[in-house]
């Protein structure tokens, strides 16, 4: 799987970002699966813009953002449904569970889109990170902590090639960071995927390739 | 999709579906559905009353007239301008309204009637006439007669056993007779003159309210003009017509133009036609009005529905749902409601057709006591542009 983006810029940050020194907006890259891509952010760069632009959540953007060398914009929404269901998975930095269903169903709605992961990996990922005892807890009753825990299960339950972090540990502690990016990497490793973290600071969390500021 | 996912699906977009909400939009579909389709049954069963089923049925949407061309001062001097001739077929025939047209065909031979013997015999010149079958009001199993049988069926008007009972015995001091007895009375047909003279048993088997005239089978006519017939040709001056609108001015304007008469009466033919179209409009505009406010109720259930589930349905999509999978999902769970509706609704109108059937039968109105094809065919219809409708709006809020 081939992430290109061709001098990209998001219109609402054009004139802020235009002068600015980054590695990413205005650039032409591209990164190849298997490859792990560190983003340091500093505030206000566009970060999470970042991310929902290559997600295909926004598309108030100058410049083309290619999956596979097919321009993002040309995809339809059965196309984009399929990228974000085998190709690419993301974490988000806002978690975006659905508050009314309980832990275990949050994961349990996104596991059945491919059914490529079996409940019992599942429900071993959850004890692994601490969350085993939450599966009938409603995620609006979770903390942010578990929360966040939750929302990296739920993008480890299907098939990628891809997977995009949007400040995935911003709520956890170092011990469970541990234990979270080991299992993103055991997971990530398992599909033979890339990786693309977007964070605020510089950070050893996984084994970058590249580090690009944004 | 497994039944965990619907369950969670179900969950998810179809949370805020209140019980009672869904309770009142489908009563609201199901009222608008059941009003269009009594409204097209109400079209279909007035099309057949207009219409009639049957050709020889009298309807409210056609009359039979008996016209013949009028006799003046030149036709009393030459009596062949009273008979209607090939020419003025074809043109009655594409007269304004006239739907049919048959020849009432008249005896070309003498016939004389007699009952009882010796002093107590009645004797009197007669006529016969015949007429199609498919003009007959009455038509008895008897009616039939082939060369060889000996007992000719008659068919009475009944305007002559009237003048009989209420006019003539009276006024003579004669029995009144019943139609039962009359029917029971045989009597005695003379058939021609002289050395071919032949004599057949007659039976009065029906009485006649559409034509006035002392009819006999068509196959007796043709036999007896063959055989005792004093002209080789037959000379036709009377045609009996089914009309639509007899009080159609084309089709009076036609009869006056061209010197023909009937029962003025019958020209006066109520509006009723005309005032029932126009009801069975009223009530399809109704009917069409309502169905559309029933199905916009359901409608905006749907899309209340899912505009409350609109966060939901966003994040579906971003974790990797596809939009044609939740709309199908959504599709298959309104479906079989509407579809309950529309057949709540046409159960209703199937039942209200056969207890109107009943009851129109005991006024001697006969309408089939199921509902013919029109009614399936609104439903189907209706199916589809419902089917069509909820898919849109789903789709739409999807999108959205």
């Amino acid at each position: 799987m081939i992430l290109g983006i061709h001098q990209l810029i998001p219109a609402p940050l054009k004139e802020k970002l235009t002068n600015r020194n980054s590695d990413i907006w205005l650039q032409k890259l591209s990164f190849t699966s298997p490859e792990y891509i560190s983003i340091q952010a500093p505030s206000g760069t566009g970060k999470t813009t970042l991310i929902h632009c290559l997600y295909g959540l926004r598309s108030d953007y100058e410049g083309t953002i290619y999956w596979n060398e097919e321009s993002l914009r040309s995809k339809t929404g059965e196309g984009i449904a399929q990228l974000r269901s085998r190709e690419i998975s993301v974490i988000f930095q806002d978690m975006r569970l659905f508050p009314e269903l309980t832990a275990w169903e949050n994961l349990e709605i996104k596991r059945c889109i491919t059914n490529t992961t079996t409940p019992q990996d599942v429900a071993e990922w959850m004890n692994r990170l601490g969350i085993g005892d939450k599966k009938n807890s409603l995620a609006k009753t979770l903390s942010y902590g578990e929360q966040q825990r939750l929302a990296i299960i739920r993008a480890l339950v299907q098939p990628f090639s891809f997977l995009l972090m949007d400040e995935p540990f911003s709520h956890l502690d170092q011990k469970n960071i541990v234990l979270a990016s080991t299992l993103i990497l055991e997971v990530v490793r398992q599909n033979n995927a890339g990786l693309l973290l977007a964070d605020l600071d510089k950070n050893s969390f996984f084994p970058y390739h590249k580090t690009l500021l944004l | 999709m497994n039944q965990n996912q619907g369950d969670l699906l179900k969950k998810l977009l179809l949370r805020n579906s209140k019980n009672g909400r869904l309770a009142s939009a489908w009563i609201a579909l199901c009222i608008g559905c059941t009003l269009l389709l009594i409204s097209v049954m109400i079209w279909s069963t007035f099309q057949d009353l207009l219409k009639g089923k049957n050709n020889n049925h009298d309807s409210l949407g056609s009359t039979f007239l008996t016209i013949s061309k009028v006799v003046d001062d030149a036709s009393m001097a030459d009596k062949g301008l009273t008979q209607i001739l090939a020419s003025d077929l074809e043109q009655i025939k594409k007269a304004p309204q006239v739907q049919d047209i048959g020849l009432l065909t008249p005896a070309n031979f003498k016939v004389s009637a007699s009952i009882g013997s010796g002093p107590m015999s009645f004797s009197t010149l007669l006529f016969l006439e015949a007429a199609p079958d498919r003009f007959m009001d009455q038509m008895p199993e008897s009616w039939q007669w082939k060369e060889g049988d000996l007992t000719i069926p008659i068919i009475l008007s009944r305007d002559f056993l009237n003048m009989y009972n209420y006019v003539f015995a009276p006024s003579q001091g004669l029995p009144l007779l019943s139609e039962q007895t009359v029917k029971a009375l045989g009597f005695t047909l003379t058939i021609g003159e002289g050395a071919q003279q032949t004599h057949f048993r007659a039976q009065v088997e029906g009485f006649s309210d559409r034509i006035s005239s002392v009819l006999v089978p068509q196959s007796f006519i043709d036999f007896g003009n063959k055989q005792f017939g004093v002209q080789n040709t037959v000379n036709l001056s009377r045609v009996i017509i089914k009309v639509g609108d007899p009080s159609d001015k084309g089709f009076t304007s036609f009869l006056n133009k061209n010197k023909y008469t009937t029962n003025a009466e019958q020209l006066r033919f109520s509006k009723m036609r005309s005032i029932v179209e126009v009801v069975s409009l009223a009530t399809g505009v109704l009917a069409l009005l309502l169905m559309a406010i029933g199905a916009l109720v359901f409608i905006l259930f749907i899309e209340l529905t899912m505009a409350q589930a609109q966060t939901s349905v966003k994040l579906l999509l971003q974790i990797g749902y596809s939009p044609r999978k939740l709309s199908g999902f959504l599709t298959f769970k309104y479906i079989p409601i509407m579809l309950s509706a529309l057949l709540t609704a046409a159960s209703l109108a199937v039942a209200l057709q056969y207890i109107v059937s009943q009851k129109l039968n005991q006024l001697q109105l006969h309408i089939s006591p199921f509902p013919g094809l029109y009614l399936w065919v609104a439903v189907g219809v209706s199916a589809l542009i419902l089917l069509w409708q909820i898919s849109r709006s789903i789709r739409n809020a999807i999108k959205a």
